[in-house]
Formats: C-alpha cells, structure tokens, sequence
C-alpha cells in the first residue's frame, strides 16, 4: 500500500493528536462482506449507496444527483479522491430534495469526492451514513450562493476501520451551512474541515460529537475562517471518551483583517468515562480584526457526581443514569438538526452507543 | 454661561438637530422635554463631544468659549459635565481610581493641585454618603454589576466630585424607583443649584421636575425647540402630551 | 500642564526606547562565534570545575545535532550564531560594598533604569528601611544586578545568610555550593530540553542561585535586573532557585536593553525547584528594546522557564508583564508532581507596533488534586502580533485535578493580531478542566465616557487598558505594580489617533 506512506506525521500541528498508522492499519484490512440492515432513515427523496465507493445502482434512486468526474482538492486525504464521486447542483431559488447517501465499506480503502452546488437562495439536505469496515476516505466540496441553505447530517458508523472526511466550505452572502457530525461507531474517525464564511452576513455552523470507546481515536481538526462582514459562526461539539479511547477537537476561528463585527461561538466540551481514556481539546483563535465577538468555551470533566447519586437513591441504575446524564450532554451538539427524523436518529445512534459503551 | 445659536448636527450624515438656539445663564435650571426621537441625547452628546457627531453649522460658546473647538476631556476641565443616559462600564478599573485620575486630570488642566489619596477618599466618602450610595460601591469596578438605578446615582455621585459648572443631565431620572429619585434630584439641587452654576436638564417625563423645579422649559422636537416656557409648561406636556404642543 | 505630559508622551512614542542607551564601560569578550573553544572559554574564565565544564561541553555536544525549533506564530528571521559574542565582563570586577566602591558608570545606568533611589540606597546598604506614604514599613529588596553577564553586587547578603538563605550569583554558587547547584541543575529544564535551552546549558554565562532552607520564609524580596549592554551579545542567563521545604520566597526580575539596531538573542534559562509546603512567587517585567516602529532593531527574548512543583502541597506563581522584545517566546511553567502542589500563572502581555509575543504556560498535572490557574490578558496594537499558547495537560495518575483558565485578548486598532492556542490533554475522568476566552476591542462609549469626566485619550487608553489586565497586576509586589501600570500605557503610546 504505497499511497498509505504518504500519510502525515503526527509531527505535523493538525495532526499532533492524529493517528495515522490506524488509517494504514484500516486499509489493509481484507475485503468481505458488506454488512446487512437499513441504513436509510424513513424519508422521502433521493438515496445513493456506494460499496466500497462504487454506486450501488440497484440500491440507488439518484434523481437529481449526478456521477461525474471531481476533483479532490489538496488536502493530504482528500487529494486522494480525484475521481468519480457524487454531484449536488441546485438552482437558484430551487429546493432540491433530501438526499441520503450510504456507504458501505467491506474492507481495504475506498476514495470517494463529492460536491454541493447551490445557486443563490438555494436549499438542500443531505444525510450520511458510514457502514462497514475498512478505510473511508471522502471530500466534500460545499459551495452556497447568496442566500443559499444547505443542511448536512453525517452519522459515522462503521463498525471496523477508519473513516476520514474532508469537508471544504464556502459561504456566501446571507447563505447558511449547518454540518453536523456523529461519530458513533467503532472505526476510527478523522474529519478535517476548512469553512470559510466569504460573504457578508453569513452564517455557519459545525459541529457535532465523537463518542469513542473501545482503543478507538476519533478526532476532528476544523477551521472556520472569516473573510466577510457581520459573519456568524458556532462551532459546538462534543467529545465523550470511554475504555482506553482518545476522542479529540481542535476547532479554530480564523477572522480576517476586514472581517469586521464577526460573531464565533466555540463550544468544546469533554467528558470522560474511564480513568484510561483521554481527551484532548485545542480552541484556538485567530484574530485579526478588532470588532468582533469572539467567545469561546472548553471544558473536560467527568459526569456530575451528585446528579449520579441522585438519580440512583431515586431507584435508576448507575448504567442507565450514567447513559442519561451522558445523552443530556451529548444532546446539546444534535440541537441544531432541524428535521426531526435525522435529529432522532442521531439521538438513537448516541443511545445504542451509550446502550454498548456502559 | 451655555449659549448655542442655531445649532446643525448630524450622525453617519443624517440630520438631527436642524436649527437649535438656547441660552442658559449662570444659576438656571433649564429643562428640556419631548418625544423619543426629537433629538434630544443627540443635543447632550453634542454638547459633551461625542465622536461621530458632526456639527453642520451653528455655533454654541461656554463663558464665552468656542465649545465646539475642545475635546471630550477639555470640555469636562472646563466645567461642563455630561450625565450619561446610559453609564458605561468600565472592567477591572475601580470607581475609585477612575475618578481621582479624572479629576486631577482635570485639576491639572486648569493649574490645580492634585488631590492626594487621602484627601480624594475623603472627598468620595462624603458624595457617597449625601447620595446613599454604599461606600464599597465606590470600590468596584465602574457601573460594573450596578444596577440601572445605581449607576445613575452613581452618575451624580461623581457630579458632586468633579463639581461642575454646568450639568448636562440625559435622562437622568430614567430607572429610578421614588426613592431613588428624591435622592438624586436632591443632590442634583445640592451640587448644582448656585448662583455661579447652571443645569440642563434633558427628560422625557415631569416626575424628575417635582423635585428639581427648572426655571424654564423648553420643548424639543424635529431638532428644534418649539416652544419655552416656565415650569407650568413641564405640567402642561404631561397633561397633554407632545403632540398637541409640539404641533 | 497637560499639554507637556502629552508632548513628553508623543515625544517617548514617536521617538526613542526610553530606556535605549548604551554605556561604554571595557568589555573583555569571548572571541566571536560560537565552537568548543568558546565554551571552554567561559568556563575557563569562570574558573568553573572539570565537572561544570563537561557540563558544558555534553550541552554543547547536543545543541550541535538539533535543529531550530518551528516557529509556529513567528516570523523569526535566521539567527547567525557564529556572528555574536557569548562573553562579555565588566573588566573591573567591583567588590560588593558601598555605593562608592561600584564603577561609577554602572551606577549611572542604574539611574538611566529608574531603579527607585530607595533601592539604590539599600543597593549600598546604608539606609533603614523607609516607610510608606501610610506609615507601613516598605517591603525590602536585595538587589543582585546583573550587569551584561558578570554578578557585580549583591546586597543584604548577611541578613540572608542570618537566615540560612543563600542568593548568590550563579558561578558563584558552583564554586562555594557545587552539591546543591550539581543536585538540581538541569533537573527541572533538561539539557536537551529545547534548542535554546541546549544552547544556554552550553554557553550560559551568569545568573542567579537562590536557595531558601526548610521552613524559612525569606526575609526580603528577592530582585535581578538583568540587561544587555554589549554590541552582538547574547545573553545567556540562568536561574536557579531551590526552595527545600515549608519555606517561602518572592523573587522579582526586571529587564531593560539599550537600544540596538542589530537584533540581539537572549536565551535565559529559569529552574525552580519546590518542596513539600514550599512555595516561590516569581514575578517578571520585561521591558527590552522592542524594535522601532517599522520593527527595526529589538531583542530576540527566548526563555526557558519552568517550576518543578516536586513537594507536597508545594505551589509556584508565575507573574509575568511583558511588554518588550521585538520577539517574545516564553512559557513559564509547572510540573505539578508533588500531590496538591499549586501552579499559578498571571501574564499581561502587550505589543505595538512589528512586535510579535507568543506567551502562555504549560501546567502538567502529575500528582493527585493538583490545581492551576491560568490567567492570561493579551493586548495587541499595531502591526504586532499576540499570541496566547498553553497546555494543560492532567495525567492519568492524577486525581481530582482541577484548572481554570481564562484568556482575554484585547485589540487596539485594526491592523493587529490576537491569537489563542490552548491544549487541552485530559487523561484522568475525575479532572475539572475550564477554559474560557474574549477577544474585544476598547468601545467608543468607555473612551467617550473616560474623556467627557476629563481624561485624555492616551490616559482613557491606559486607564481602560490597566483595567483590562487588573487581574494580573494586582498579582504583583507592590514594587512593582506601579512600574507595571506605568509601562503599560507608555508601551501603548502612539496606538489611537
């Protein structure tokens, strides 16, 4: 596997907490068979599957969805999916249907780009499921006009392996981008984000939880970079950490020299379950400009003790109060899911993995 | 003492006083009413030097001086003091040593001696006391955590520091509880009320005037006074309202 | 009178570093570049021990296989070490004693300092100690100076030794107490530690030993001025304060560089050392040359420095105001290993101008309920830049940690940069960990508010901006708070129009 030694280091700043060799480890793993259920959430619209990060026709209903050939861009991973991979363009002022995409990993390493065009006034949503095992690696190239929405869920829940996602963002005047990311399966996890907010009035958001047990690593390395006027960004996300697991963020706000009266929230919040595990939180800034407000918040911790024992002299048992308290918590990066179906599912991702992990 | 001549100001260059002309002598208490909007803050930034807002035309003298040509912190060594409608906070600097640097900056612009620690505690220690405040308030951060009603009295505890000439006061009276209103128009009567002294009351309502009774009232509206009169005028416009008076 | 305190003002900004001159005292020199030769050199003309030496030359050895560290944040320009010094003396070497018995022009630059005359006067020792404005005694300062590399005068040194304190140049120190400075040197900041810790460990030329023995509190605070005089020398210091257990010490360090064109490189090295219930306050100015304002000129200020928290209970405060340097890289830090030993760190740091700072700590957890606090207030004018960079790291052994942090970035005009990097490393459930930040900018309405009771614009600056940094300063020993205030507002002069 040659391409795997051209892996970063962990030397390198964004990859300090990264763990490349796991991203080796994942694409050796031998090819077999892909994993049975319903991934699909009971919503209307279009749906791709990708095998091994080759469509799946059968399974597919691709309506407004296109194969084309994509570039990857220059990320050290998402260089590697030039190729075919799945396109997103939308018209102005149209409202493209929702949009599921699953993909299935059997084993080995599979490169998939995609893109998401939207015009201005745009909108779209987008779910994504990771199954399977193996290494996964995707870029996704978001572009919203003016006043364009786009909505974007991604549950990682492949049960082996490792997953990277490379997402690049670029927001226009008056557009919105709400990413949200779940990491709940047993692969390891990377997602490298770069947002830029490049038109005034803007807004982005992302952000998520990466729940990781087991010897598991999950981690995220985002920026949000704010080049335009009045831009508002949130970044809120949560890192549960059980057995010898590591679940790190490092999340950045980048404003600009004319980025005047931005608006960055940063929310990176830890808890721990085990005294093995770790978690590891880097919120950076870096400002340029005078007038903005930029406030953010970490924390790491453990589960409150005293709501514990409350809960369990009221009869629940230390698993089940250890569960709700965990969910509460997790519960706050899932609030900005608007379609109640997704946000569910999110919500019953992070419970099966509370159900398993404690 | 105050005399502004047909007074143009604007911000980000839209007109807000269009046409002003008051004059206020030394031991008056003139009052300044009218509806949201007229321009009436914008009169009391004005006068107080705030940036960003430009005088057009018109011309407004302070014991003969051009009150226009000084900054913010020469007008207040000249005399006039400027009672904010809104008091900033200011974090991690204390009352305390706020108003002794202002002060004595401003003794220092008119050749004065600077006031010691002691003397300037003592000087604090008594306004405090005459305006109710608690002294420990005097040790916290400036109008940090006060209360709307504190930080106003707190504005008059510093008037009766730095003791001026002339008083702009905006809304002053907003946020007060009865009590608290007595307190500070019997302080503003305390401070200001003197022969060589002169106030300019800017107030939305009369209630303030039950206690500080001005010798003229002056009603603003459309950036113009449009009518003056005695305090009888004040009780009018609460009766009536400004529309029919303003019209 | 107003209108003279501003023209001094504009004058002070506009013009020249205070503080920038130079003074002609006879240097004798190491010869340029830097080689084995030069190492053996300084230890040779320290009359250092064989094992001093091998020291040395291990560090040496070291240095020659590392590479310069990444810059991350900075733009550093490369350093040419073959073309500096790394020993420069005093050539009459003063016997400590009265006033009268220092050069003459060393006393001069005390004065050029703004040393308070009541220091000057106990830097000879002939005077009681003076009272303050209240009628409280004054707190009193020995003063070891350190002029360019070489320990000229040390005061109070019976007093201390009364009580069992040693306070000693450093090369004094490793001749009259080589067990205890072989013990601890290099124990806390290895000699491979970092590039310019390598390089100091090799060509270190003086400094300070402070040892305080178990259960003193150290009668007096304890004060270095350092400062660069020589053309192209760098400044080497190290420091190394021992505080055995249940004792106590507050040393204070201040610094001031003549005004260079040539960037000059210091890399310092500070060891601290604390015992069970022990505790050191370490407190710092910094007010070297920081370059003109097109970031000409100004030192290259790389320091190493770092507390071993071993004891118990043990606790080390770190109090830094750094507001000089064209380039500052510095994160004094703890090694919390004794259990509920205590790491503290206070930092202002301001920059104007091209000057760029990148400052923080490192807190490393390693004992059970060990606890650190973190307060950091950046403030950036200019064209500079400000970086806040810290770890936080609680290992798994460590039980019950608790850290708070807060770092608050404030920026002066449009054209600067504010830049936060904490890490957080958490290996242990039961840890509470808390980081929070702000960036913001000094409103009009505090300005306006600040002017209509009577201040100028640069007193409503500096008032709002100590405000700001209230938290740290009042960390400070009163000798040095009121320095402290001052430099803030002339550090920033210049910065609003």
């Amino acid at each position: 596997m040659a391409a795997v030694m051209e892996l970063p280091s962990t030397r390198e700043e964004s990859w300090r907490w990264g763990d490349p060799a796991a991203i080796a480890a994942a694409a050796g793993l031998p090819r077999g068979e892909a994993p049975a259920g319903a991934w699909f959430l009971e919503l209307e619209g279009a749906r791709a599957v990708f095998v091994d990060g080759v469509l799946d026709e059968g399974r597919s209903d691709l309506r407004h969805v296109a194969i084309a050939p994509l570039e990857g861009g220059t990320h050290v991973l998402g260089a590697r999916t030039t190729g075919h991979g799945w396109s997103l363009r939308v018209e102005a002022h149209a409202s493209a249907e929702l949009i599921q995409i699953v993909h299935i990993a059997t084993g080995g390493e599979n490169h998939v780009p995609a893109e998401i065009v939207l015009a201005d006034g745009a909108q779209a949503s987008v779910v994504e499921t990771y199954v399977g095992t193996g290494w996964s690696n995707r870029s996704t190239r978001m572009t919203l006009g003016a006043g364009a929405k786009l909505a974007r869920a991604v549950r990682l829940l492949q049960t082996a392996g490792f997953v990277s996602v490379r997402d690049e963002a670029d927001v226009g005047a008056e557009a919105s981008l709400i990413v949200t990311m779940l990491g709940a399966g047993d692969a390891g996890t990377r997602i490298d984000g770069a947002i830029t907010v490049s038109g005034d009035d803007a807004f982005a958001e992302y952000g998520g939880a990466l729940l990781a047990r087991r010897d598991q690593r999950q981690e995220c390395a985002l920026s949000v970079r704010h080049a335009a006027l009045n831009g508002q960004s949130k970044q809120i996300w949560r890192a549960v950490a059980a057995d010898t697991s590591t679940a790190s963020l490092a999340a950045r706000v980048e404003v600009a020299r004319d980025a005047q009266k931005t608006d960055g929230v940063q929310s990176l919040r830890g808890l721990l379950l085990k005294r093995t595990a770790t978690v590891n939180l880097k919120p950076e800034l870096e400002i340029f400009a005078d007038d903005v407000k930029c406030a953010h918040g970490a924390t790491v911790g453990e589960l409150d003790q005293r709501a514990l024992f409350y809960m369990q002299s009221r009869g629940i048992p230390h698993a089940k109060a250890q569960a709700l308290l965990t969910r509460a918590f997790v519960g706050d990066a899932f609030a900005q899911i608007a379609d109640e179906t997704v946000r569910d599912a999110f919500v019953a991702d992070a419970d099966a993995w509370l159900e398993a992990a404690l | 003492m105050l005399k502004i001549e047909n007074l143009h100001a604007e911000i980000d260059g839209k007109e807000i006083l269009k046409g002003l002309s008051l004059e206020v002598n030394a031991g008056e208490v003139h009052a300044i009413m009218g509806p949201n909007g007229a321009g009436k803050s914008t009169l009391g930034y004005v006068l107080g030097g705030r940036p960003g807002y430009e005088v057009t035309s018109g011309s407004v003298t302070f014991d003969g001086v051009d009150l226009l040509e000084l900054e913010a912190h020469e007008r207040a060594a000249a005399g006039v003091f400027l009672g904010f409608q809104y008091p900033v906070e200011i974090p991690g600097v204390s009352n305390v040593q706020f108003l002794r640097e202002a002060l004595n900056a401003q003794r220092a612009t008119r050749d004065e001696k600077a006031l010691s620690g002691g003397e300037f505690l003592k000087l604090a220690r008594g306004q405090a006391d005459l305006l109710g405040m608690d002294y420990d308030m005097l040790k916290r951060p400036v109008n940090v955590g006060f209360s709307g009603g504190e930080k106003k009295r707190n504005e008059m505890v510093q008037m009766g520091i730095v003791n001026p000439k002339f008083a702009i006061l905006d809304e002053t009276d907003s946020g007060l509880d009865i009590d608290a209103l007595r307190v500070v128009g019997d302080g503003i009567n305390r401070i200001m009320r003197a022969p060589d002294k002169a106030v300019l009351l800017i107030t939305h309502y009369q209630r303030l005037l039950d206690y500080v009774e001005p010798d003229f009232v002056h009603v603003l509206a459309d950036g113009r006074i449009v009518r003056s009169g005695g305090k009888e005028l004040a009780q009018q416009l609460e009766s009536e309202g400004y529309v029919g008076i303003a019209a | 009178m107003m209108a003279t305190r501003n023209a001094e003002a504009y004058a002070a900004a506009n013009k020249t570093y205070e503080w920038g001159f130079s003074s002609d005292i006879e240097q004798e020199f190491a010869p340029k570049g830097l080689s084995e030769d030069t190492v053996r050199f300084i230890s040779a003309k320290k009359g250092e021990p064989q094992w001093m030496l091998d020291w040395r030359l291990k560090a040496f050895a070291l240095w020659q296989t590392m590479e310069a560290p990444d810059w991350s944040k900075l733009n550093v320009p490369p350093i040419d070490y073959q073309d500096a010094y790394y020993y420069a003396e005093p050539k009459a070497k003063p016997k400590l004693g009265s006033l009268d018995e220092v050069d003459p022009e060393i006393l001069r630059v005390y004065e050029k300092l703004g040393i308070p005359i009541g220091e000057q006067k106990m830097l000879a020792g002939v005077v009681e100690d003076p009272l303050n404005e209240d009628g409280t005694p004054k707190r009193r300062v020995a003063v070891d100076a350190v002029f360019d590399s070489v320990s000229v005068a040390t005061t109070f040194r019976k007093e201390l030794e009364a009580a069992g304190v040693i306070f000693r140049s450093i090369s004094e120190a490793i001749k009259e107490y080589p067990d205890l400075v072989r013990k601890w040197l290099g124990k806390v900041v290895p000699q491979r530690d970092n590039y310019f810790a390598t390089l100091n460990s090799a060509v270190f030329s003086d400094g300070t030993f402070v040892y305080i023995p178990e259960g003193v509190r150290c009668p007096m605070e304890l004060s270095t001025y350092f400062r660069i005089n020589a053309e192209n020398t760098g400044q080497f210091e190290r420091t190394l304060i021992v505080a055995d257990k249940g004792s106590y010490v507050s040393y204070l360090e201040g610094c001031t560089a003549p005004m260079r064109d040539e960037n000059q490189l210091h890399a310092a090295v500070v060891e601290l050392v604390v015992l069970d219930d022990a505790e050191i306050k370490y407190s710092t100015v910094q007010n070297w040359y920081p370059g003109d304002e097109n970031g000409v000129g100004g030192i290259y200020n790389f320091v190493t420095k770092r507390a071993l928290c071993q004891g118990k209970n043990s606790k080390v405060s770190w109090t830094q105001v750094e507001t000089g340097s064209a380039i500052t890289w510095k994160y004094p830090s703890c090694v919390l290993a004794g259990d509920g030993s205590v790491g503290e760190f206070y930092s202002v740091a301001v920059t104007n101008n091209r000057q760029q700072a990148d400052t923080g700590t490192k807190m490393i957890h390693l004992g059970k309920n060990t606890r650190s606090t973190i307060v950091s207030k950046g403030i950036s004018a200019g064209r500079s830049d400000n970086t806040y960079r810290g770890l936080v790291r609680v290992a798994p052994t460590a039980e019950g940690v608790r850290n708070f942090t807060q770092c608050d970035s404030l920026l002066l005009g449009d054209q600067c940069g504010a830049h936060t990097v904490p890490y957080i490393e958490v290996r242990n459930p039961s840890a509470q960990i808390e980081h929070e930040a702000t960036t913001s900018k000094i409103s009009e309405d505090q300005l306006f508010y600040a002017m209509s009771r009577g201040l100028d614009a640069e007193a409503a600056v500096a008032l709002i901006v100590n405000g700001f940094a209230r938290e740290v300063l009042q960390q400070l020993p009163m000798e040095f708070a009121v320095e402290a205030q001052k430099l803030l507002g002339i550090s920033l002069e210049g910065s609003v129009g």
